[in-house]
């Protein structure tokens, strides 16, 4: 039986089911046939299905993640890159120069210098590695122009709406391009006015993420301005 | 405590921050003379004479005053003592490492010490008990609980908003060789203010954010008394200045000064 309403607020250790079948959904934890809450979020009930928003927390990373990240550092064969998480991530020189790369002959720093931002997609990662990155897909690599703003990667799932409705208007309101990585980092890019506008739209959502009429307002705030 | 390592900002941001820099506008959207918001708090640590909390936007100092008698330095038998520390607390960043002061933070002390010393805020020779022997010694304690850039201002602005509200038991020596004790205030003679500004190219930017230092080509602390003579300085980063530029950030800086002082006058006012 559920112990908790639609959609209330819990905390880590809040009880959600008293006698749970199966295996325990992300973001929760059994305890014999007792399911508990991992994370502070929102409950969603669907039939048998449990579900459990995180509203807070860091970003957990998971392969196939489209993720934006930052160069802090490199050694001969490899560059570490910031991916706003616990873990930093790594970016194989090879991934980058092909098969033939060799630290003789190849300079990681004419590809990336510490402080460029790529898009990169996560190919590995468990409890055992640290996430290894690729950029050898189409739209991933160096981004050479935009700002990037930071959100909670939370509250990513947000920004995009349903079948990227919330993203779609604020790139038609402000004439802008969103890049949106599941690590909560997102480079706007476009003209300056409109870079400003939609941080102020990006800083709206991560204040008022949890109310249901998020679209409207944002709505509002662009028609406004613009 | 501190080893501070230098962040590392996204070039994508730093070339941004040099477009809107020809703009005149800047990342937070403030114009190049405007400070972040100030509060001044007084009074926040109970058992020290007199203290204060201070943040400029994201960056927060607090500052403790403590006075102890002592004995003045042979060379000044007739002055107290002032004595200015700064530490950079460890969680006070993501960069900051824990340990001894490291020469960010000793700078810190140094500049808040000078500024406070030449401007002659504090009437350091009424505070001899028996000359040569027997002085009241001025600790002034900076703690850094927070940084995001002008760290100077920040604790300046802390002591010098402690120093003003200092209370303390002075002992008054009686005609029979006995002391008698009255609480009374630290005598002061001015409040001194001190203006950082940076400078990227030809822009000057005055309190600068923690991004903004990190593209710095160079730093100037100026610190101004109540009359709007300049009585310390410190220059840092790792390019000179031009004599026109010296010029205007002493111009930008002397009006900054006086805004901050009737801000720190109203807060002691109203303490």
């Amino acid at each position: 039986m559920y112990m908790v309403l639609v959609r209330t607020r819990v905390l880590p250790g809040d009880l959600l089911h008293d006698s749970y079948t199966g295996i325990a959904p992300p973001n929760t934890y059994k305890l014999g046939n007792k399911l508990f809450s991992l994370k502070v979020g929102l409950v969603e009930i669907d039939g048998k299905d449990v579900k459990l928003i995180p509203l807070a927390g860091p970003y957990i990373p998971r392969v196939n993640d489209f993720v934006i990240g930052k160069i802090i550092d490199f050694d001969a064969f490899s560059w570490d890159v910031d991916i706003n998480s616990i873990y930093t991530a790594h970016l194989p020189a090879q991934d980058v120069f092909g098969r033939e790369f060799s630290s003789q002959t190849h300079s990681l720093t004419s590809q990336f210098k510490v402080g460029d931002m790529l898009a990169a997609k996560i190919i590995a990662f468990d409890r055992t590695k640290d996430p290894v990155l690729t950029v050898r897909e189409h739209g991933l690599g160096k981004i050479v122009h935009g700002e990037p703003i930071k959100l909670s990667p939370s509250k990513i799932p947000r920004l995009i709406g349903k079948k990227g409705s919330m993203a779609k208007i604020i790139e038609t309101k402000t004439k802008t391009k969103l890049i949106i990585g599941q690590n909560g980092i997102i480079v706007v890019q476009g003209p300056s006015e409109g870079i400003v506008l939609a941080a102020r739209a990006i800083h709206l959502i991560e204040e008022k993420a949890h109310m249901p009429s998020l679209t409207n307002m944002i709505n509002e705030l662009l028609t406004k301005e613009v | 405590m501190s080893i501070k390592k230098s962040p590392i900002i996204e070039n994508l941001r730093k070339m941004q921050m040099i477009e809107l820099l020809s703009k005149e506008r800047r990342l937070d959207g403030r114009s190049l003379t405007d400070f972040r918001p100030i509060n001044i708090k007084v009074g926040v640590i109970q058992k020290s004479n007199g203290s204060a909390e201070v943040s400029v936007g994201n960056t927060k100092a607090v500052a403790g005053v403590k006075i102890e008698t002592g004995t003045p330095f042979p060379d000044t038998p007739d002055q107290g003592l002032l004595v200015v520390n700064a530490e950079f607390l460890p969680f006070s960043s993501a960069l900051i490492e824990p340990g001894p002061p490291d020469e960010d933070a000793i700078e810190v002390s140094r500049v808040v010490d000078r500024g406070i010393r030449e401007s002659q805020m504090i009437d350091l020779k009424s505070l001899v008990i028996e000359p040569g022997k027997l002085v009241y010694c001025v600790f002034v304690d900076i703690s850094i609980l927070n940084m995001d850039g002008n760290i100077f201002d920040a604790a300046f602005l802390a002591a010098v908003s402690a120093l003003l509200t200092t209370t303390f038991d002075k002992k008054i020596a009686k005609e029979d060789g006995s002391f008698e004790v009255q609480k009374c205030r630290l005598p002061t003679r001015c409040i001194p203010i001190s203006i950082t500004s940076i400078t990227i190219g030809d822009a000057i930017l005055v309190d600068p954010t923690e991004e903004e230092e990190s593209v710095q080509d160079s730093r100037l602390t100026l610190t101004f008394n109540d009359q709007g003579f300049l009585c310390a300085g410190q220059k840092g980063g790792s390019t000179g200045i031009s004599k026109e530029q010296l010029f205007k950030i002493v111009e930008i800086s002397k009006a900054k000064a006086e805004e901050l002082r009737s801000l720190v006058k109203k807060v002691i006012e109203n303490a």
